[in-house]
């Protein structure tokens, strides 16, 4: 299974020629921001993560692609930060528990808050539900629909529901970030 | 390629000329652009710190952009980008808001497996950005850091630590084993950390190598930590300066533990501190100080023969191997080592004059130095341990480079001649001659302050001098640049001219002034000249000065007239004169003061005239000896000194007498004074009236380890007593709310009635407070003894000691606390007495009461005299608290009993090792009854 994954992961990025991206990632504390961002650089996954104070900013270089991704904290404190580094990015990817329903409200006030900022319209957001491994975890069509996705019209908005710790979902999540880069290229 | 490189530089440097913020500002868009350009971003930064460091005010809003824009800086790899980055975070941290967004980013910077480089300056970055909250998320890896193999990290570690220590002490102090670790590990190989150096500079392409550090300056700075940790608790410093001491037979060599100088230097502070605090360590701690001269280091040599000479009531024979030290650094040839060596036997000289002669002939050789500095401290050094015979040479040798130095030494210079005046009164013709001379030479006026003052000194203990003395300072005044120093003089002149065999010559001097000098000094010539006529024998002298007063008259400034009129009118009547032209005597003025305030602050009272009366009056004399007190305090020849020189005498500071210069306030009447103020701010104890006596320092009733720490002052009313408690909440995670003291007297007679107590409300963590309890004196006549068991009743309420949450709901807690008693010294209080001997005859023997008193246990006389004046709460006087033999002895004490009746005590003491201290105690006051009262309190 892993083999397959990887062969399809190198597939992948055989496709991609000198492209170059910027992407945010934001969400609620403890929905796996950090180890996503670890996850796509070095393909491992670790349980035991520390909440980030702040950001942490990686570079991943994957045969033609540059990633720059800056990953902000999700606690309460930082969430007026957000915006800072969503300014100017190739897509805002919006990380989400898809098991944890008591913070399913928080995470939509938040995105909402953070889409009407004017500084941030017409980038492309990308909304996760992560760890669909767990129990219960919410299907793409729950999510979807909890979130209130499809009232969102002035960007382009797209959901995966994927799974940082057993690699599901990853490799179109990818594809999804890569072909905002090269979109975005032409239009520059 | 290095013209080229050049050009850069030149060009680089004109970068900074006419900065603008605004510009600068608005050129930090470059730090959003991709890719960044590091060159172009290290330079921006560069400008921004330029600015920062010229002080241009930058708003929190700016500082805040900027903050965010230079976050993004994060991305690029460049080191030497990544350091500025660093630094404009360090400058902006304590200006912009949210900086605390790059804590992740700096906590993986300094990760272990990041470059070294970024390591050392993350962990120092970081500490300016965290607070108190946050810390506890980075103590993990502070810690690792600390205990890391390369020096740098861990230094940088350390001093962070120590920078947040006062915020963050709870969780600092968690650390303590990882610091003692830093201080003991062994340097890293030195081969295997230089590799891991090796950085490349992206930009350039070529390798710099930063040399590792063999100076293991971390020792300095975890020992700096340790101490900070643990500075509260005695015991474990101690246990620290022996383990870091290690064995003596180690200095030096590469077995112990410490190998960094400063640390040594910390150490020996450390070391010093104990030994004043405690006198049971002493001849340890100053065996370790004394191994230390021996030390391989130079600063660790003079840092312990610092200490050694700082040691209180060191002895002649503990100072010996310092003063070696010192004198073999005397003949350096650094300057630093001479100058640190010839300043600290200097300040030795003042106490020990003798002990430093051995260096003597070191110093002389040092007049010459070329160093002024180091000069001028030789003389003075030498003025004080000199002896008679080479004070000629040293006065010539002096006078050659007076011109030569700035007044400042000027100034230290004839300070040391003016002890020395008084030290070898023989030689006051040399000394006086020196000081008038340089009496004419150009100087500022602390300058001529000095010697003015040098010489009032020389009339005052040396009546041989005054005639020449005086005629020095008549013929100061006809050309005196400086009105104050004119005014001293003609009032000096006023009091000590008359008393001369020829006062008529000092007239002529003094009208002179009245015919040409500004009004100022014409006023003071003309209060001068009226002293002259009352005080002259002769009625020609009299009329005379009649005479020049009349003229006087006309003159064009009122203040003068006025004088000249009032003292006209009182020369023809001898009584008045009497009292207002000679009589020097004045108020207490902190008295005043104070009684001044009370009936400003009491509109009632302004129905009748304040009273005059009741404010003591002291002679001038007295003034004087309080003055003079406050120096034998400092030279810290004994404690219990009448600290507390009470309300009744005051001091005077504002009389003009020529040794009130450097005088400060007693601290006892100071003490006093504050109590009383806060006392009056109570209305409940304020209505008791003023205070008779506050115990002179708080007796402590608890250990100063224990959770809450007690301590209480008694005060002592006409008819109450207020005792005061003074609490301090140790316990971070309690808040003490509502507390109250409950006494119970050991003996229930009915004496003393509680008539109220007022609790102190809250009590959080390290705030002190405050609570009081008053008893009434049935028989306020009388003094009431007795003793109290204390115990503390108060609400207790769990807090977080971080944030000072604390919860709704309390418990009710006790706790008790060591007993409080009433002593008969209590009501006695001490008073300043200048003339001992006319008011013990004036007493008289009516109401004398003498007992005999053993005391087998007593060490010496100085313990017993000491014990002795806080039993009875009496002022010593006539200098008589310290023995100056070793075994006979007679302390004369002096005080005021409750209800304002004096009391004298006169206790001839002696002393055998075999028996303890035998002593006489005799107490005389108006009635046999007080008298026997007060001697009781030593049964």
């Amino acid at each position: 299974m892993a083999a397959l994954i990887k062969s399809l992961l190198d597939w992948l990025r055989s496709l991609f020629f000198k492209t170059e991206l910027e992407l945010t990632l934001v969400g609620l504390q403890n929905s796996g921001k950090t180890t996503l961002v670890n996850v796509i650089a070095s393909g491992q996954f670790s349980e035991d993560m520390i909440p980030t104070v702040g950001f942490n900013m990686r570079k991943v270089v994957k045969g033609n692609v540059t990633m720059k991704l800056w990953d902000i904290g999700g606690q309460p404190r930082f969430r007026s930060m957000w915006e800072r580094y969503c300014r100017g990015v190739n897509a805002i990817v919006f990380v989400l528990d898809s098991a944890d329903y008591e913070k399913l409200d928080a995470a939509r006030t938040e995105l909402r808050s953070l889409l009407e900022k004017p500084q941030l319209a017409n980038i492309p957001v990308l909304v996760l539900g992560n760890k669909n491994d767990l129990e219960g975890a919410m299907s793409v069509e729950k999510i979807i629909e909890e979130m209130n996705l499809k009232t969102i019209n002035n960007r382009e908005v797209s959901c995966y529901s994927i799974s940082a710790k057993k690699q599901v979902n990853i490799d179109i999540t990818l594809q999804w970030l890569i072909k905002k880069g090269k979109g975005s290229k032409n239009t520059i | 390629m290095n013209l080229s490189k050049k050009d850069e530089d030149s060009g680089d440097l004109g970068v900074f000329y006419h900065l603008d913020k605004t510009t600068v500002l608005q050129e930090a868009r470059v730090f959003n652009e991709t890719p960044i350009v590091p060159r172009k971003c290290r330079l921006l930064l560069t400008k921004i710190i330029y600015l920062l460091y010229l002080g241009e005010p930058m708003a929190t809003t700016e500082a805040t952009e900027l903050f965010f824009s230079v976050t993004k800086l994060f991305q690029s790899k460049d080191i030497g980008l990544r350091q500025m980055v660093y630094l404009v975070i360090k400058e902006l941290s304590t200006i912009a808001e949210d900086v605390i967004m790059v804590t992740s980013s700096l906590m993986k910077d300094m990760q272990p497996k990041s470059e070294v480089i970024y390591r050392a300056n993350a962990i120092r970055a970081l500490c300016k950005i965290t607070d108190a909250s946050m810390l506890p998320s980075v103590e993990r890896f502070l810690k690792a850091a600390i205990v890391d193999k390369t020096p740098s990290i861990s230094s940088a570690a350390l001093v962070s630590s120590y920078h947040l220590f006062p915020t963050g002490k709870d969780v600092i102090k968690r650390w303590a084993n990882e610091v003692n670790e830093a201080i003991i590990s062994k340097p890293a190989s030195l081969v295997g950390t230089a590799s891991s150096y090796l950085t490349s500079f992206s930009s350039g392409g070529s390798s710099y190598n930063t040399p590792p550090s063999t100076s293991n300056i971390t020792q300095y700075h975890a020992l700096g930590l340790l101490y900070l940790i643990r500075q509260h608790d005695r015991m474990a410093v101690t246990k620290l300066i022996q383990q870091l001491a290690g064995s003596r037979s180690s200095f030096g060599s590469s077995n112990s533990v410490l190998r960094n100088s400063f640390a040594y230097c910390l150490l020996i502070r450390y070391a010093a501190k104990i030994l004043d605090e405690d006198p049971n360590s002493r001849q340890q701690l100053y065996d370790l100080l004394e191994g230390w001269l021996r030390h391989k280091s130079d600063i660790v040599n003079f840092e312990a023969a610092k200490a050694i000479c700082n040691i209180k009531d060191v002895t002649v024979k503990e100072l010996y191997p310092a003063i070696n030290v010192l004198q073999l650094f005397l003949s350096s040839p650094k300057f630093t080592l001479r100058f640190a060596a010839i300043r600290t036997l200097n300040k030795l000289a003042m106490n020990h004059p003798t002990a430093v002669q051995p260096c003597n002939l070191d110093m002389e050789n040092l007049i010459t130095d070329q160093n002024r500095s180091i000069a001028t401290f030789a003389i003075t050094t030498l003025l004080k341990t000199g002896n008679e015979a080479s004070v000629d040479r040293l006065m010539k040798q002096i006078s050659g480079f007076m011109s030569e130095i700035s007044d400042e030494f000027k100034v230290i210079v004839v300070d040391a001649i003016r002890s020395l005046c008084l030290k070898f009164p023989s030689k006051q013709v040399v000394m006086l001659n020196f000081l008038s001379g340089v009496l004419r030479d150009e100087g500022g006026y602390e300058f001529k302050r000095a010697v003015v003052e040098a010489i009032f000194d020389l009339i005052k203990f040396i009546p041989e001098s005054k005639e020449a003395a005086l005629a020095h300072l008549c013929e100061f005044i006809e050309d005196c640049e400086f009105t104050k120093l004119s005014v001293r003089v003609l009032h000096l002149l006023g009091v000590e001219g008359p008393k001369t065999a020829t006062p008529t010559k000092y007239i002529r001097y003094i009208y002179n002034r009245v015919i040409l000098e500004s009004a100022i000094v014409r006023a003071a010539a003309v209060s001068a000249l009226a002293k002259f006529g009352v005080s002259a024998e002769d009625p020609e002298v009299k009329k005379s000065i009649k005479v020049l007063l009349t003229r006087c008259l006309d003159d064009n400034d009122d203040e003068v007239r006025d004088r000249a009129i009032l003292y006209l009118k009182l020369l023809d009547d001898e009584e008045r004169a009497e009292k207002y032209i000679k009589d020097d005597s004045t108020y207490s003025l902190s008295v005043l003061e104070k009684q001044l305030v009370q009936y400003v602050s009491n509109p009632e009272e302004y129905e009748k005239p304040f009273d005059l009366s009741s404010v003591p009056k002291i002679t001038k004399a007295q003034a004087e000896a309080e003055n003079l007190r406050p120096r034998g305090l400092d030279l810290g020849t004994t404690q219990t000194i009448g600290v507390s020189s009470s309300a009744i005498i005051g001091i005077n500071n504002s009389t003009v007498v020529a040794t009130s210069r450097d005088a400060t306030p007693t601290p006892g009447s100071d003490q006093q004074q504050s109590y009383a103020q806060q006392l009056e701010n109570i209305l409940e104890i304020a209505a008791f009236g003023p205070v008779f006596k506050s115990s002179i320092k708080p007796i402590d009733l608890t250990e100063s380890e224990t959770e809450y720490a007690v301590s209480c002052i008694k005060h002592i009313f006409k008819e109450h007593i207020v005792f005061q408690f003074n609490i301090n909440n140790t316990l971070s995670d309690q808040l003490l709310e509502n507390l109250t003291i409950v006494m119970q007297p050991e003996s229930d007679d009915g004496s003393l009635v509680e008539e109220f107590g007022i609790p102190a409300p809250k009590l959080p963590y390290d705030q002190p407070g405050t609570a009081y309890v008053a008893f009434r004196r049935i028989n306020p006549e009388e003094c009431t003894l007795g003793s109290f068991s204390n115990t503390l009743k108060f609400v207790v309420k769990d807090c977080d000691p971080s944030t000072g949450e604390h919860d709704e709901e309390g418990y009710e807690d006790e706790y008790m606390v060591e007993d409080v008693e009433i002593v008969t010294g209590d009501y006695i209080l001490p008073t300043y007495l200048s003339d001992f001997q006319s008011s013990w005859d004036e007493i008289g023997e009516d109401g004398q009461v003498v007992e005999i008193f053993a005391l087998t246990a007593a060490k010496s006389l100085k313990a017993s005299c000491s014990t002795l004046i806080e039993l009875l709460g009496m002022c010593p006087v006539e200098n008589t608290e310290t023995p100056q033999s070793t075994t006979v002895h007679t302390l004369l004490l002096s005080g005021t009993f409750l209800g304002g009746h004096k009391v004298l005590a006169k206790n001839r003491m002696t002393f055998a090792p075999s028996t303890g201290v035998t002593m006489e105690l005799s107490v005389r006051s108006i009635s046999e009854e007080i008298s026997r009262t007060v001697i009781g309190a030593v049964v």
